[in-house]
């Protein structure tokens, strides 16, 4: 172990094989470009806004957040976003469980496919926003008619990617646990449902940032609560600044929670979203 | 002894039906090795579908020591090509052994035996806490290998198990495999479309035709002894005269096409 060999760096160097550690900057990069991407936008907005555009039409970062301030010490905004929050998790979570309870069923049982599938083909077109009028006829401008919304706009994503998670399950990876002993329910519940679970998972992420994107216009048609009656009542009062407030904060809410249901996915399913290719 | 008598294999119905197998028979010896042998979309798969019971026969009958075959049974145990999709990717090396385990109630005390033991056979001992996408497309066989023969099959059925691997990973393979079946004296069917990998590993060589309608053109017996050495004249003898014999397949082929 004492070769004098030139054929790179530390070859036949004693000791255990550790990958060189990356350095501060390599490790920080990400985040400094993040910092950097973020800065440089909002200096040019500020200076746009303030120098070249018509700062009414467009506040600059300044005047949002002098917005922002009394609206963050009355608890205006935190009560909007709450009631948002709360309607997009109650639909979410009720369109999810149904999608993923029926999607199995029907990536399982192809009777139950061929006759859903037409009907759903057609229904999955239909946008929450189309369904507002009918919402609030069904369920009053209450609370109710937004889980619906929600709930609508979640079903078809998560619908969807269940049905097809169910069934691209290699066939394979079937039969090899059929040859272990594994009787057709094991195999649905021991093979084929964990075979899935990335499929789902994708699924429940874009309708989660698609709940977000629904529950505005439901709020700013049917309700006096919430970011989007906020951005509402904002725009009926021309305060640009005050929807400024509201659209970076709907960003900001869809993007946290996004990370949150990554982590949280990570946290409790990380075995399940490897995908194997083939070989 | 696995018993084929007469089997032919018609898929679909009417117009759109097609014959891939037509009167196949074949008696395969407990602790026997059998490769299948012949060109692309002879019928190897279908053939070996039909003995894993994964596949019904037109006409015909398969058996296994005189019993029917109706379906999957854990005396017979598939191997995929394909290794990553016929493992389970959210297990682990340790938990993919312990599935069939679990699943034919071998009691949990003696599970961990069996687990070292076979991971050990195959050498993937020090690799149990990886998932399979940890793991080289050699050493995913491999688990593959030790999942199967851990519920002690009397048969596997490898489906060009090693078509995947670089030259150097599948000589390897193919001396391990051969000692395991010297080992576990388990009976092996075997596909390949690789003379040399037939020649180097079995006892008997079932050569099939070109379908439709293909059949055994041949069953060789390879009376080399092992190991097996592909430069030995004895080796290349067989081996062209299975080449010649291909070649006729091919030509057949050919006419058709043209
Ligand atoms: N499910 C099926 N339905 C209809 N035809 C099929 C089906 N499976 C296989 N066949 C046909 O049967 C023939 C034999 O297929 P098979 O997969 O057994 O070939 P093979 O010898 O394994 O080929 P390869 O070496 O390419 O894997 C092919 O012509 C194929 O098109
Ligand atoms: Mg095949």
């Amino acid at each position: 172990m004492t070769t004098t060999s030139t054929a790179g760096r530390g070859a036949g160097r004693p000791g255990p094989a550790i990958a060189p550690a990356r350095s501060v900057v390599e490790r920080l990069r990400p985040l400094l470009m993040v910092l950097a991407s973020l800065a440089i936008f909002f200096v040019l907005w500020q200076f746009l806004s303030t120098f070249v555009l018509n700062p009414y039409l467009i506040p600059p970062p300044t005047a949002v957040a002098a917005a922002f301030v009394p609206m963050a010490e009355t608890g205006e905004i935190f009560k909007h976003v709450s009631i948002s929050l709360v309607r997009v998790v109650i639909g979410f979570v009720l369109g999810s469980a149904l999608a993923i309870v029926l999607g199995v069923v029907m990536g399982r049982m192809r009777v139950v496919y061929e006759l859903l599938d037409p009907i759903i083909e057609f229904m999955r077109y239909l946008s929450p926003t189309a369904m507002i009028p009918i919402a609030v006829i069904w369920f009053g401008i209450g609370e109710n008619s937004k889980y619906f919304l929600i709930f609508w706009g979640t079903f078809f994503f998560v619908l969807i990617n269940t049905i097809a998670g169910v069934m691209r399950t290699p066939i394979a990876r079937q039969r090899a646990a059929e040859c272990l002993g594994a009787s057709e329910f094991q195999i649905f519940i021991l093979v084929v449902i964990p075979s899935a679970v990335p499929y789902i998972v994708t699924g429940m992420r874009v309708a989660m940032a698609s709940s977000f994107m629904s529950i505005i216009p439901a709020e700013m048609l049917a309700a006096d609560s919430g970011l989007g009656y906020l951005l509402q009542t904002a725009g009926m009062l021309v305060q640009t600044d005050r929807i400024f407030v509201a659209l970076a904060t709907i960003s900001l809410l869809g993007f946290i929670t996004d990370r949150l249901f990554r982590l949280l996915v990570d946290r409790t399913l990380r075995r399940y979203m490897a995908f194997v290719s083939a070989g | 002894m696995l018993k084929v008598e007469s089997v032919t294999k018609i898929y679909g119905e009417q117009e759109a039906s097609y014959l891939a197998l037509e009167d196949i028979a074949i008696d395969i010896a407990d602790g026997e090795f059998l490769c299948l042998l012949g060109p692309s979309g002879c019928g190897k798969t279908t053939l070996l579908n039909i003995l894993a019971g994964f596949e019904s026969v037109t006409r015909g009958r398969v058996t296994l020591d005189r019993r029917d075959i109706r379906g999957p049974g854990q005396d017979r145990v598939m191997f995929f090509q394909d290794a990553g999709s016929a493992l389970f990717p959210w297990l682990t090396v340790e938990e993919n052994v312990n599935f069939g385990l679990k699943l034919r109630r071998t009691p949990k005390a003696e599970r961990g035996p069996i687990i070292d033991r076979y991971l050990t056979m195959v050498g993937l001992d020090t690799h149990r806490g990886k998932f399979p996408t940890q793991l080289s497309g050699g050493m995913r066989q491999r688990l593959q290998i030790a999942r199967a023969l851990a519920i002690e099959p009397e048969i596997l059925l490898m489906d060009e198990p090693f078509a995947a691997l670089d030259a150097l990973t599948r000589r390897r393979m193919h001396s391990f495999l051969v000692d395991i079946w010297q080992q576990t004296q388990k009976t092996i069917v075997f596909v390949t479309h690789d003379i040399s990998e037939s020649i180097l590993l079995a006892d008997r060589i079932a050569i099939m035709g070109v379908g439709p309608g293909s059949r055994f053109e041949d069953v060789i017996r390879v009376e080399l002894p092992r190991p097996r050495d592909p430069g030995d004249a004895a080796f290349g003898e067989i081996y062209r005269s299975i080449e010649r014999q291909l070649a006729l397949e091919e030509s057949k082929l050919g006419d058709e096409a043209g």
